[in-house]
């Protein structure tokens, strides 16, 4: 994963040593959060705000999504093989995500420094690119290689764009009945790729919360593994009814509109009160959609 | 008496007007006008990318070298010579010396091992090639970060009242990416004959000019070579004609050279005017002066 230090860095065991300590605390805290009930109200804050950002558990794993993703590129351009790199920013390298093709199953995740590679001089330029016949050079379609176990003789390379950063390269290998790729071919992978990469930022976010949650609910001292699986069981169902749950949403629009509204003035705010009345009570004849979370814990 | 002018209009005042040399009608402008026995003598052209080998067979020469990165104390200018670290510069300035074999090709390094920093740093390298009398900068790079607009809006505004002609690599991908969405530039996109010479004029800009970028055989990084496709191995075709055409007409300015442009694009008809269509074939640059062209 792109937040985890590197191998061997010298620098590892300190940051290692710091995350344990940090993290005991944490928990300690927890704890005491727990012990005051004031845990149940945190974590309902964290999932309303979750909603509220729209990165609420989807049905689909990252990894899973990120396997889909390479697997929908290379089968719609028709690739003999595919493979994804997100960009870490902080070690400044290319973070070998997933690769699909011949002994793709094989390969662990590794990392390729941003200076190298048409990977790299993609996420450099910000052009998407195809090269073909790089009989000259093979050590540029090294990482490639090593992501599938062969050298391809034939690359369409694209960066993913979210907003208006860079997060990554999706590179395919060999076009099927043809020696390069066209145009078309990056054309129609640049389309892809936006959304791709709208769907795997999302994720992302959404799997750190997921991992935020996981680490909270190990951190509760005092329960069984079988009680833990339990509760995460739970949070997710919990999660996946706020997102499906309309009114729950429609109220989150609803009180950000009436903040804006608030700062605006009194009258304003009367005005406003009047008319959201009426919808406060239909809200309420909905079933509360956070009323699990006692019985969760 | 005459009032005193204010400060802009100064320039228009009686004694101090320039006569300027007139340009061949438009239509008239024929790829032999334009180019004809030019090989981009003493044009310096700017590849602002991943750096430039001069050992490279294609591209031959090297005449001068900066390698901008930031570092803790901010920009670092390293002016020794160095290599193309991906082999993108070479390929761009290869293409750029197969057009204009005489032309003067520095190498500004924008592209490093590091993103970070990259907009500030490409940002510098076009700076750099501004003040430092470049004349034609081939951008085969873009950014699409908001926060760079405003400072590459304002450098490539500074180059085209300096004349200093920026082509861009235009992005296919979905949104904008600097600068090459900006008017005062040189657009380019990829079109697949193979033919370096051949190149169009797109009437709906923002994208401009469409020259060959497909499957383009390139010169590498470590003297390699190969096979690439991509608006970065247009761009170089563009800038190299710029230069092919600057050497000739030194005074033209950039609407100027973009109306030559138009005028030599293969898509535009002159069979209106009762004109011949534009040449097809390339004309190789030589030493000889092809005999003049009288209509």
């Amino acid at each position: 994963m792109t937040d985890e230090p590197r191998a061997g860095d010298q620098d590892t065991l300190t940051w290692a040593q710091e995350t344990i300590a940090r993290q005991a605390e944490e928990i300690e805290r927890l704890r005491r959060q727990l012990a005051d009930e004031r845990f149940a109200e945190n974590l309902r804050e964290t999932l309303t705000l979750a909603v509220a950002v729209g990165t609420i558990a989807s049905p689909v794993t990252h990894s899973r999504l990120l396997e889909m993703i390479v697997e929908t590129a290379a089968h719609v351009i028709s690739a003999r093989a595919a493979a994804l790199f997100l960009i870490d920013e902080e070690a400044q390298e290319l973070v070998f995500e997933v690769a699909l093709g011949s002994k793709a199953e094989e390969v662990k995740k590794f990392r390729v420094p941003l200076g190298h590679g048409i990977a790299g001089l993609v996420a450099m330029t910000g052009q998407p690119m195809a090269i073909s016949g790089a009989e000259g050079d093979p050590r540029q379609a090294a990482d490639i290689a090593r992501s599938v176990g062969y050298t391809p003789q034939s690359i369409l390379c694209v960066p993913l764009f979210y907003h208006d950063q860079i997060i990554g390269v999706l590179e395919l290998l060999d076009k099927e009945r043809a020696p390069s790729f066209s145009t078309t071919d990056i054309e129609d992978l640049g389309l892809f790729a936006n959304q791709a990469a709208v769907a795997i930022e999302q994720s992302r976010t959404n799997r750190n919360l997921a991992a935020l949650f996981g680490e909270v609910l190990k951190s509760i001292g005092g329960v069984t593994d079988g009680q833990r699986q339990e509760l995460q069981e739970r949070a997710r169902a919990f999660a996946e009814h706020l997102e499906e749950d309309t009114a729950f949403r429609q109220a989150l629009d609803l009180a950000r509109l009436v903040q804006e509204i608030a700062h605006q003035g009194e009258n304003e705010l009367r005005g406003c009160q009047a008319i959201l009345r009426g919808f406060a009570e239909y809200l309420r004849s909905r079933p509360e959609p956070v009323s699990g979370l006692r019985d969760m814990l | 008496m005459r009032e005193r002018l204010p400060a802009w209009s100064s320039a228009f005042a009686s004694d101090a007007l320039q006569m300027l040399r007139p340009i061949q009608p438009i239509d008239d402008i024929d790829r032999e006008w334009a180019w004809g026995g030019s090989s981009g003598q003493g044009v310096k052209v700017a590849v602002i990318d991943s750096g430039v080998d001069a050992t490279h067979p294609a591209v031959g020469r090297v005449d001068g070298y900066v390698a901008i990165s930031e570092g803790p104390d901010g920009l670092a200018y390293d002016t020794e010579p160095h290599e193309d670290v991906f082999g993108h510069g070479n390929a761009c300035a290869g293409i750029i010396r197969a057009l204009a074999p005489d032309c003067e090709i520095y190498s500004v390094r924008v592209l490093g091992p590091r993103l970070s920093g990259r907009g500030s740093v490409f940002a510098a390298g076009l700076r750099w090639a501004i003040e430092n009398g470049m004349q034609v900068c081939n951008l085969s790079l873009s950014t699409s970060k908001k926060d760079f607009f405003g400072v590459l809006h304002e450098l490539a505004d500074q180059a085209y009242f300096a004349h200093v002609m920026l082509v861009a690599a235009a992005n296919n991908m979905p949104g904008a990416s600097y600068p090459a969405t900006y008017a005062s530039v040189f657009s380019v996109a990829s079109h697949d004959i193979e033919d370096p010479y051949l190149f169009y004029y797109n009437p709906k800009p923002p994208v401009e000019f469409g020259a060959y970028g497909i499957d383009v055989r390139v010169a590498w990084a470590n003297g390699g070579w190969q096979t690439a496709t991509g608006n970065s191995f247009a761009t170089p075709h563009i800038a190299g004609l710029v230069a092919k055409i600057l050497s000739k007409h030194p005074d033209l300015t950039i609407f100027q050279m973009k109306a030559v442009l138009r005028a030599l694009a293969a898509n535009v008809s002159r069979d209106q005017a009762g004109r011949e269509r534009p040449e097809t074939e390339p004309i190789e640059a030589g030493n000889e002066e092809p005999p003049l062209r009288r209509r």
